[in-house]
């Protein structure tokens, strides 16, 4: 089923700016880069890619407006009706005709200029077939002015209909101008429709919507119509006559018995039979209105007649109702006649086509048959019964009304009864401040007395509505203690959200909690009770001094540190560590003496420090070290030389091989020449080892003689440092200020400044 | 839901502020002040648009301030003819003057005669042969160049065959092809689309004549029947010429102009 919704149209641009639209398009979406000395082809592309892109942008936003409007041959006969009188047919089919004309045109005409932009050989030629085609294109949009100003008047025309549904349920009100259409419209919708005491105030079809038996009827409001021939009825009229005359409704001809509209009733007779055949198939409903000013029963006779005459013309599906939209008497029911008529005669369609009976024959009722005579009826307990009985008594009417209300907003009438009721109720003032006691303490149940139980919302209407009372749900809470209910709970406490600290199991945890608690509360006390008796960790008075004269001696330490420039190096270097240096001064402090007294007032053990200083001292430095070893290797040659069996002098870095040979005094022949042949082997072997270990020189001594010459070389060295240290030398990227001609002068076409 | 004129509904529902007129007429004023701001300020393309734009309106503006003006100004009443009998010697007074017909009539004859022979476009630049023809090479090595290719516009009769391509040595493409030319007739302002008969003169050469080269200035024998123009001798026009007005090649179209 399509919902006839026209609000969705998109808007239609006036030529100019369409124009305008599809030219930008093109400037924007299409690349605007191209020069002589590119490739031909590609210069054609370019050009024919514009032309194309053009056209494609046209043709789409054309065809969208084709096919946002809606072809009346497609939509609901009512909808093409009406579009008919309010827009003209053959208007609107021409110009939308015309646009899709100017379409295929466009089409056309980028056709054609592509095939020719084919054959341009130079820039200038493409380009000047592109601006004829574009040129083209946008004239024919241009002479498309005319249809497109209409076709945008339409839409907006369109798109203020009213959203009208000819399918569904509709009560459509007919007649003769200002004879209270519109004033039942308001009564019984909420569409406010402008009413005047003049006639055609409404100059159009209004819709609003009312709720009848839980469903939604549409209710349709129409101008009114004149008796005259359908040739000479103008186009508000018409629209009447449209919706009379497409939709499948219950229609409520009004008139106006009290004549004010000025219209005689016999006129509004005439105009009932000259529109009678668009009643055909209708549910039809003489509404004899304004019998506020004109009470029907005290009408003429004639006229009356006339009336019921009509209504007997009008078939069987005829009724007439009286109505007074000022006294309001009848609104409702002949709202509810003619909803009803309609609903009947709605079942009874759909019942009588074939799908019903498709349904229908898959359909069976089963009764079962007794079981046995025993009756078996529903369980009323007594008090309910008890509660009807009362009821009953009281008078079922007045209970009614007021079941009938549930769910509703209350209207007059019923304010009205409340405070009847209240006036009632005043003589039985005790029984009713007791149903509200129960209701605020919550308890269920029914009232005592067999009184029924206020709801909540009827206390909310007794106390001034919705807004101004409110029940207090705190009544209902469930708590340990009823008096909790009412108690204020902050929401904030100590400037921490409640909040954030509720838990629900925060009851177990705080017992967790305490039990961890007392037990090592438990666990602290009998430790320290065993430490009472045990020793104390405080110190007696002879060590406290002794720390105090610590932290006495450190202090003046670091005194004396800081004093002395505060040198972020030991304060004695490894390598003089007890050694002695000056032998003649007792007091030096880096004597291992006065190193390891100082160290032992202090209380430390100083004998490792110095040994490992003295360690060090007899080692020497490495330079010596191998130096000696030179030695050793010479001497060994020399010994070679002497031969075995003369004395060795007992070098003292002579080592372990002369301490060998030491006791070879007596040694047989075999055993020196063993002993020569180790040497020999020795010798090469160190030879070797000193060949194969022997390092290059240093890179910064490379080429220079001597040692002397190598210290040389490094104060030049250091000399040539200090002197340029921090400054800027050869080896520094500089960048001068300096004028290049070939970038400063002359005409700078292509490139920078910097780079060309 | 908006139902119909909900704008004019809501003004009568709830009327309009108090200083709406007050507003309207201040933009009003308000709008010379920023047209002339914006006419300062643009520049290029868009300000051409405007002052176009802005000369057109001024344009009917003086119009109708003339239209307005009219019932003051004083008009000579050419129509008008005194009413009842009128002496001989005030005849001429009326209507429109004998002397401005006379000299209107002897113009119109000096230029029939005149325009003989005189076409609308007069100097026409000649198109060398190296800009009309493109050399298309041939021969499976393509080192043949004795073809050539038109490169501009150009007739074909209806019954044109093209030749074996071994003798072909023009070549006129078919998308190049025109065969209907909008014809402009000088005396009527109005141009119809007309059938091409024929090339008649290519003023640049011969050979383009032959060729049905359709340039600038070229005249044309166009299919004027549907016209219903009227020989002298009163037999029904068939074939006209006109010269081509524009370039074809650079338009996609042959504008001419009817030679009358």
């Amino acid at each position: 089923m399509p919902v006839y919704n026209f609000k969705t149209m998109a808007p239609v641009p006036s030529a100019s700016d369409l124009v305008d639209i599809v030219l930008t398009r093109t400037q924007r979406k299409t690349p605007t880069v191209v020069h002589p000395g590119y490739k031909i082809t590609r210069i054609r592309n370019f050009y024919m890619r514009k032309i194309k892109f053009t056209q494609q942008t046209i043709s789409e936003r054309l065809t969208a407006m084709l096919s946002d409007f809606p072809r009346l041959s497609d939509i609901h006969p009512f909808y093409s009706d009406l579009c008919n009188t309010l827009y003209d047919r053959d208007h609107y089919k021409l110009a939308l005709g015309q646009i899709n004309t100017a379409r295929q045109l466009v089409d056309a005409v980028a056709r054609d200029m592509i095939r020719m932009v084919k054959y341009g050989d130079s820039l200038y030629r493409c380009k000047c077939l592109k601006r004829a085609a574009l040129g083209r294109m946008c004239t024919i949009l241009k002479r498309q002015k005319a249809s497109l100003s209409y076709l945008e008047e339409v839409r907006k025309h369109m798109s203020r209909l009213p959203a009208l549904d000819p399918n569904t349920r509709t009560l459509l009100l007919c007649g003769l101008p200002n004879v209270g259409k519109s004033s039942f419209m308001n009564k019984i919708t909420r569409a406010n429709v402008d009413v005047q005491p003049y006639a055609f105030t409404t100059k159009s079809l209004f819709v609003g919507h009312t709720d009848y038996r839980y469903l939604r009827w549409q209710v349709i409001d129409t101008p009114g119509i004149l008796d005259h021939p359908l040739e000479q009825r103008n186009t508000i009229e018409m629209q009447a006559i449209t919706a009379l005359a497409h939709l499948t409704c219950s229609v409520l001809y009004f008139m106006d018995v009290s004549e004010q509209c000025g219209f005689s009733i016999e006129q509004q007779c005439n105009l009932f039979r000259s529109i009678s055949p668009l009643f055909a198939n209708k549910q039809l409903v003489v509404v004899v209105n304004k019998i506020d000013a004109q009470p029907y029963e005290a009408l003429e006779k004639e006229k009356r007649d006339m009336i019921e005459r009509l209504v007997k013309e009008g078939g069987s599906n005829t009724t007439m109702l009286q109505m007074s939209n000022v006294s309001e008497v009848g609104v409702s029911s002949v709202k509810n006649h003619a909803c009803d008529k309609l609903l009947a005669s709605r079942v009874d369609s759909r019942v009588s086509t074939n799908k019903a009976e498709s349904v229908m024959n898959r359909l069976q009722v089963f009764y079962p048959t007794a079981r046995d005579g025993v009756k078996r009826e529903a369980f009323i307990p007594e008090s309910v019964l008890r509660e009807r009985e009362r009821a009953s008594a009281e008078g079922g009417e007045r209970k009614k009304t007021r079941k009938s209300r549930i769910g509703y907003a209350p209207t007059k009438d019923d304010v009205d009864d409340d405070d009847e009721e209240e006036e009632e109720g005043g003589d039985e003032t005790p029984a009713e401040s007791d149903d509200e006691m129960m209701v605020g303490n919550g308890g269920g149940g029914v009232g005592d007395g067999g009184r029924r139980k206020k709801t909540a919302r009827e206390l909310m209407w007794e106390n001034g509505g919705p807004g101004v009372w409110a029940p207090d749900y705190r009544e209902q809470y469930d708590l340990l203690d009823p008096e909790w209910r009412f108690d204020a709970i902050p929401q904030i406490l100590d400037g921490k959200n409640i909040a954030d600290y509720f838990d629900p199991d925060i009851e177990e945890k705080l017992r967790l909690l305490e039990e961890e608690e007392d037990r090592l509360q438990a666990e602290y006390e009998a430790a320290d009770m065993e430490r009472t008796d045990g020793d104390d960790d405080r110190l007696n008075e002879m060590e406290s001094a002794q720390v105090a004269e610590i932290r006495e001696r450190v202090k003046i330490a670091r005194a004396f540190k800081d004093r002395s420039g505060g040198r972020n190096r030991p304060a004695l270097p490894r390598e003089i560590r007890g050694r002695v240096k000056d032998c003649h001064d007792d007091d030096a402090k880096l004597k291992a003496d006065a190193i390891e007294r100082r160290l032992k007032k202090v209380g430390v053990d100083a004998s490792a420090m110095l040994e490992r200083g003295r360690k060090r001292e007899r080692e020497g430095p490495r330079e010596k070290r191998r130096q000696s070893r030179d030695a050793r290797g010479a001497d060994a040659e020399m010994e070679d030389v002497a031969a075995a069996g003369e004395e060795d002098d007992d070098d003292e870095d002579g080592g372990n091989s002369m301490k060998v040979d030491g006791d070879g005094r007596s040694r047989s022949k075999g055993a020196i020449k063993r002993h020569r042949k180790e040497r020999e082997e020795s010798a090469r072997r160190e030879q070797s080892m000193t060949r194969s270990h022997s390092r290059p020189r240093e890179p910064s001594q490379m080429g220079l003689k001597d040692e002397s010459m190598a210290k040389v070389a490094r104060m030049v060295e250091k000399k040539g440092q200090r002197k340029w240290f921090g400054g800027s030398g050869e080896g520094d990227h500089t960048k001068s200020v300096h004028l290049v001609k070939w970038c400063n002068t002359g005409k700078k076409r292509n490139g920078t400044h910097y780079s060309r | 839901m908006p139902q119909h004129e909900h704008m004019e509904r809501h003004r009568k529902l709830h009327g309009r502020r108090f200083d709406a007129e007050e507003r309207e007429r201040k933009r009003e004023a308000r709008l010379s002040h920023k047209r002339s701001e914006f006419a300062q300020k643009v520049h290029g393309l868009r300000a051409k648009l405007y002052n176009q734009k802005r000369f057109k309106e001024k344009a009917t503006m003086r119009k109708t301030i003339a239209m307005h003006n009219e019932r003051s100004n004083k008009h000579a009443n050419d129509e008008a003819v005194a009413d009842g009998a009128v002496p001989a010697y005030l005849l001429d007074r009326e209507g429109v003057s004998r002397a401005k017909v006379l000299s209107n009539t002897v113009k119109q004859k000096r230029k029939e005669k005149a325009g003989k022979w005189e076409v609308p476009i007069p100097k026409v630049k000649p198109v060398a042969d190296d800009e009309m023809f493109k050399v298309m090479r041939t021969g499976s090595k393509k080192n043949k160049a004795w073809k050539r290719v038109v490169t501009k516009c150009t007739f074909v009769g209806d019954n044109f065959t093209r030749k074996a391509p071994k003798y072909e040595r023009f070549i006129r493409p078919t998308g190049l092809r025109m065969k209907r030319a909008n014809v402009t007739h000088p005396e009527l302002k109005t141009s119809f689309q007309l059938d091409i008969l024929g090339v008649k003169k290519n003023p640049s050469s011969t050979l383009y004549t032959n060729l049905g080269v359709l340039t600038k200035g070229t005249i044309i024998e166009v299919n004027v029947s549907d016209l219903g123009l009227v020989t002298t001798s009163g037999k029904v026009a068939w074939g006209k010429m006109a010269q081509v007005t524009n370039n074809p090649e650079l338009d996609g179209c042959v504008n001419a102009v009817l030679l009358v």
